[in-house]
C-alpha cells in the first residue's frame, strides 16, 4: 500500500492529471449532475450516480505488460437506470430519481453487487458479465423464432459459443416502503449480510435477502414533532465491528451504538461532541456545526466527520473532542450571509480517506479540492479543471487569498465561484488514485510514477 | 445597527426560503428547513434583545419588567405606529461606517448608535425564553453584501412577504415598494391584488406519516404507540404554525402571524402611516407575512 502524501515534505506526492469523464458542455444538465461517487473495495471498478437516477460504472484497464509503471485507464463498464421519479399519490409529493448513494457489497463470486438508494427506496443491482450464449436449440431457431414441429427429426444439445462481451446490470432485490423521510445513508455491515439505512429521523437494519421487513434500529423522532431540534445526517457500520455503527446529527454530535446493548439503539454507547466555541457565534452557527458525512477510517479505530467548514478526525476513544481538525475554508466565515442567501451554507460535502488512513481529502468551491496529511501535517488545494487536463500534467497547487494583498496565482475570495463545488470525492483502497467529481464531470488523478 | 438590519434581512430570507420550500421537487427537505428556522430563531431574538436595549436607552429609568411587558404587549396588538417607531432605521451612506439605527424619539430627533465594527464579537447563546440584552453584535457580513442603491434619505422600512405573489416589499415611509417580484410593476388602481381571499396560515407542515395506512407493509420492532397516532392527527390543526417555526420557542412566529389575522382594512383605517399600495385598494385581502 502506497504511502501518500499531499505535498511538501520528503514524501511528495504530485498529482497529475488523468481522466475527465463526462459532457464539455458549460450548459448542464440536471439529470447529469453527479451526486455520489464509490471505488468498490478492489479499486478496480468505480461507480457514479446521478439526478437522472443513472449509474455508470467504470472498470479499470488491466495494467499492460508493456507499459510498465502505467496505470489502467477508467473506461465506461457499465451504464444503467438505477431508479426512475415516482410520484407518491397519498402525499401528493413527488419522489426524486436522483441517486443520493451508491454502495459496493465485498465481491464473493464473478458477478459485482452494489446498493443504490434514492430518497425512498434502495436496490441491490447484480452486474455481471456474459461472453457466452447457448446456441443449437432444437424448438427455436437463432434469431429466436420458433420452428414447426413437424420441422423437428432429431435432438441435439445446445452448446455454448463463445460472443461479445456484454455487461448486464440486474435489479436483484428492491427495498421499499421502509423511509417516511429522506434516505441519506446506506452502509454496508461487515457481516456480509446486512445493511442500514438512515433518514432524517430513523435508522433501519436490512437483510440482503429479505425485501419485505426491516429492523427499526434508531429512532429519534420526537412525541411531538413541535419538539424536533435535530435530524440523522450520515450512519455508517464500523468496518470491522459488525455490531456497531455511528450517526451523526445536525447539531454536531456523532453517537456509536452497539446493536448488542438494546434491540433499539436509541441510547448511544459514545456521544462525541465538541463544545463550541462562543467566539464564534453567529446566526449561522447551528448550519455551519450540521454534520454532513461521517467516515470510519480502514483500520476502524478512528473517525472523520465534516461540516461545513472542516474536517474533524475523532478517535473512538475519546468522546470529549476531535483530536484532529483541519479548516478546509475558514476564510468563507465572513461570507456566510451571502452564503446563506444563495443555499450554499446548505451544500453537503462529503469526506474520504485514503488507504492507508494518513491522508484525508475533501471538496470545496471553485473546483478546489483539498487534502490533508495527517503525519505530516501538511495540506493542500488542488483544482479539477479542463484547463489542467493535458494528460500526465502535474496539478500546480492553489492558494485563496485572504489577505489584502493577492499574490500572483492566488485567488482572491470574491473571485471564487460557488457554483463550481466539489461535494463527492472517492479514493482507491489501494492505490493514489482519486475520483472527484464536479458539477457533471469526474476527473480522475493520480499520483506521478517516477 | 448593521448587524440589526442584517436580522431583519436574515428573517425576510428565511420566510422566503421556508415558503419555496413548500414548492419544491421531492418534498419539504426536514433537515435545510430546520436549519432555516434555527437562522430564524436567531435573528428574531437578536433583533429582540436589541430593541429591548434600545428601549432601555430611550427610558433608562424604566423598569425592565414594564419594558418587556410593553415589547409584548407591542407585538401582539400589532400597532403600526408604535411598531414603525421600532423598526426605523435610517441608512445615512452605502459606505459610511457607522450605521444609525434608532426610534423616532419623543422629540422627533433618531437616538444615534455607531456601529461597532464588523469584528465578531462574542455574544451569549440564546435561550428560547430570555429576551437578550447585549451590547455585543453578532459578526457581520461584508458591508459590500449591504451595499443598497438607495437615496440617502431617511426612511422607515419594513418588510412584508406576500404568500400570493411571492413578492418581498418593503414598507418605506408607509408607502410599499416591490423589491422583487415576477410580475412587473402595476401602477396605482391595478386589479392584480384585488383578490379576495381569507388569511391563511398555512406554514404548518404536516407529518409526513399522518398519511400511513393502518397495514404497515414493513413491520417494525418499534409499535406505533396510540400517542403517536393522536399527535399526529393533531398535527394537521390548521391553527398550529408549521411544525418546524414553533421550534422558535416561545412565541415562534406567531406575532408575526397576528399580522395575519389582522384586518387590513381596519388597520387602514386607524393607521397613522398611510399605505399606498395597491393591493390595499377596495376591499382585497392578502396573506401577507410581515417579517417585522
Amino acid at each position: 500500500m502506497l504511502c501518500a502524501g499531499p505535498g511538501g515534505g520528503s514524501n511528495d506526492v504530485q498529482w497529475c492529471f488523468s481522466q475527465v469523464k463526462g459532457a464539455i458542455d458549460d450548459d448542464v444538465a440536471e439529470a447529469d449532475i453527479i451526486s455520489t461517487v464509490e471505488f468498490n473495495q478492489s479499486g478496480e471498478l468505480l461507480a457514479t450516480g446521478d439526478k437522472g437516477g443513472r449509474v455508470v460504472i467504470f472498470q479499470q484497464e488491466q495494467e499492460s505488460k508493456n507499459k510498465l509503471q502505467c496505470r489502467g485507464e477508467y473506461n465506461v463498464y457499465s451504464t444503467f437506470q438505477s431508479h426512475e421519479p415516482e410520484f407518491d399519490y397519498l402525499k401528493s409529493l413527488e419522489i426524486e430519481e436522483k441517486i443520493n448513494k451508491i454502495r459496493w457489497l465485498p465481491q464473493k463470486n464473478a458477478a459485482h453487487f452494489l446498493l443504490s438508494t434514492n430518497d425512498k427506496t434502495i436496490k441491490l443491482w447484480k452486474i455481471s458479465e456474459r461472453d457466452k450464449r447457448p446456441e443449437g436449440y432444437n424448438l427455436k431457431e437463432e434469431d429466436g423464432q420458433y420452428r414447426d414441429p413437424n420441422t423437428v427429426t432429431t435432438l441435439r444439445v445446445p452448446v455454448f459459443r463463445p460472443m461479445d462481451l456484454m455487461v448486464e446490470a440486474s435489479p436483484r432485490r428492491v427495498f421499499a416502503n421502509a423511509h417516511t423521510y429522506h434516505i441519506n445513508s446506506i452502509s454496508v455491515n461487515s457481516d456480509c449480510e446486512t445493511y442500514l439505512s438512515a433518514d432524517d429521523l430513523r435508522v433501519n437494519l436490512w437483510h440482503l435477502e429479505i425485501t419485505d421487513r426491516s429492523f427499526n434500529i434508531v429512532d429519534i423522532k420526537p412525541a411531538n414533532m413541535e419538539d424536533l431540534t435535530e435530524v440523522i445526517t450520515a450512519a455508517e457500520f464500523h468496518p470491522n465491528q459488525c455490531n456497531t455503527f455511528v450517526y451523526s446529527s445536525s447539531k454536531g454530535t456523532i453517537r456509536l451504538c452497539d446493536m448488542r446493548a438494546a434491540a433499539l439503539c436509541d441510547s448511544h454507547a459514545k456521544l462525541f461532541e465538541e463544545p463550541e466555541d462562543p467566539n464564534n457565534r453567529s446566526f449561522f452557527s447551528e448550519i455551519i456545526s450540521s454534520i454532513s458525512d461521517v467516515k470510519f477510517s480502514h483500520s476502524g479505530r478512528y473517525m472523520m466527520t465534516r461540516d461545513y467548514l472542516s474536517v474533524k478526525i475523532w478517535d473512538l476513544n475519546m468522546e470529549s473532542r476531535p483530536v484532529e481538525t483541519y479548516q478546509v475554508h475558514e476564510y468563507l466565515r465572513s461570507k456566510l450571509c451571502s452564503l446563506y442567501e444563495n443555499d450554499c451554507i446548505f451544500d453537503k460535502f462529503e469526506c474520504c480517506w485514503n488507504g492507508n488512513d494518513s491522508v484525508v481529502m475533501t471538496g470545496s468551491y471553485n473546483n478546489f479540492f483539498r487534502m490533508f496529511d495527517r503525519g505530516y501535517q501538511q495540506d493542500m488545494t488542488l483544482e479539477a479543471s479542463r484547463e489542467n487536463s493535458k494528460p500526465r500534467s502535474v496539478l500546480k497547487p492553489r492558494k485563496v487569498s485572504t489577505g489584502g494583498k493577492r499574490k500572483k496565482d492566488e485567488i482572491s475570495v470574491d473571485s471564487l465561484d460557488f457554483n463550481k463545488k466539489i461535494l463527492h470525492t472517492a479514493w482507491h483502497p489501494l492505490d493514489n488514485i482519486i475520483a472527484v467529481a464536479t458539477t457533471n464531470n469526474l476527473y480522475i488523478f493520480q499520483d506521478k510514477l517516477n | 445597527m448593521e448587524c440589526a438590519f442584517e436580522a431583519q434581512n436574515l428573517i425576510s430570507i428565511s420566510l422566503r426560503k421556508i415558503q419555496s420550500s413548500r414548492t419544491q421537487r421531492g418534498g419539504i427537505k426536514l433537515h435545510k428547513n430546520l436549519l432555516v428556522t434555527y437562522v430564524l430563531r436567531n435573528a428574531r431574538q437578536f433583533y429582540m434583545s436589541k430593541n429591548l436595549s434600545q428601549m432601555q436607552r430611550t427610558n433608562p429609568y424604566e423598569d425592565v419588567t414594564v419594558v418587556r411587558e410593553r415589547q409584548e404587549y407591542l407585538e401582539w396588538t400589532g400597532s403600526f405606529t408604535e411598531l414603525a417607531d421600532d423598526f426605523y432605521c435610517n441608512f445615512t451612506g452605502v459606505e459610511s461606517d457607522t450605521w444609525h439605527c434608532g426610534a423616532h424619539q419623543p422629540n422627533g430627533q433618531p437616538a444615534e448608535v455607531a456601529h461597532q465594527g464588523a469584528s465578531a464579537c462574542a455574544i451569549d447563546s440564546p435561550s428560547d425564553s430570555d429576551l437578550m440584552v447585549s451590547d455585543a453584535c453578532w459578526s457581520c457580513a461584508d458591508k459590500s453584501s449591504w451595499e443598497l442603491s438607495i437615496p440617502n434619505t431617511q426612511a422607515n422600512q419594513k418588510t412584508v412577504l406576500d404568500l400570493d405573489t411571492h413578492v418581498v416589499t418593503t414598507v418605506t415611509n408607509g408607502y410599499f415598494h416591490t423589491d422583487c417580484c415576477a410580475q412587473p410593476k402595476q401602477p396605482q388602481g391595478a386589479q392584480c391584488y384585488t383578490k379576495k381571499r381569507k388569511i391563511d396560515i398555512s406554514y404548518h407542515i404536516v407529518d409526513p406519516e399522518f398519511y400511513l395506512p393502518d397495514f404497515a407493509p414493513v413491520p417494525c420492532k418499534r409499535m406505533r404507540s396510540d400517542d403517536d397516532s393522536h399527535s399526529d392527527s393533531d398535527q394537521l390543526d390548521s391553527t398550529n404554525i408549521s411544525n418546524l417555526i414553533s421550534v422558535l420557542g416561545s412565541g415562534g412566529l406567531s406575532e408575526f402571524v397576528s399580522w395575519q389575522q389582522t384586518d387590513l382594512e381596519q388597520i387602514f383605517a386607524s393607521q397613522t402611516i398611510c399605505l399606498k399600495h395597491t393591493l390595499l385598494t377596495g376591499s382585497g385581502w392578502t396573506r401577507a407575512i410581515e417579517a417585522f
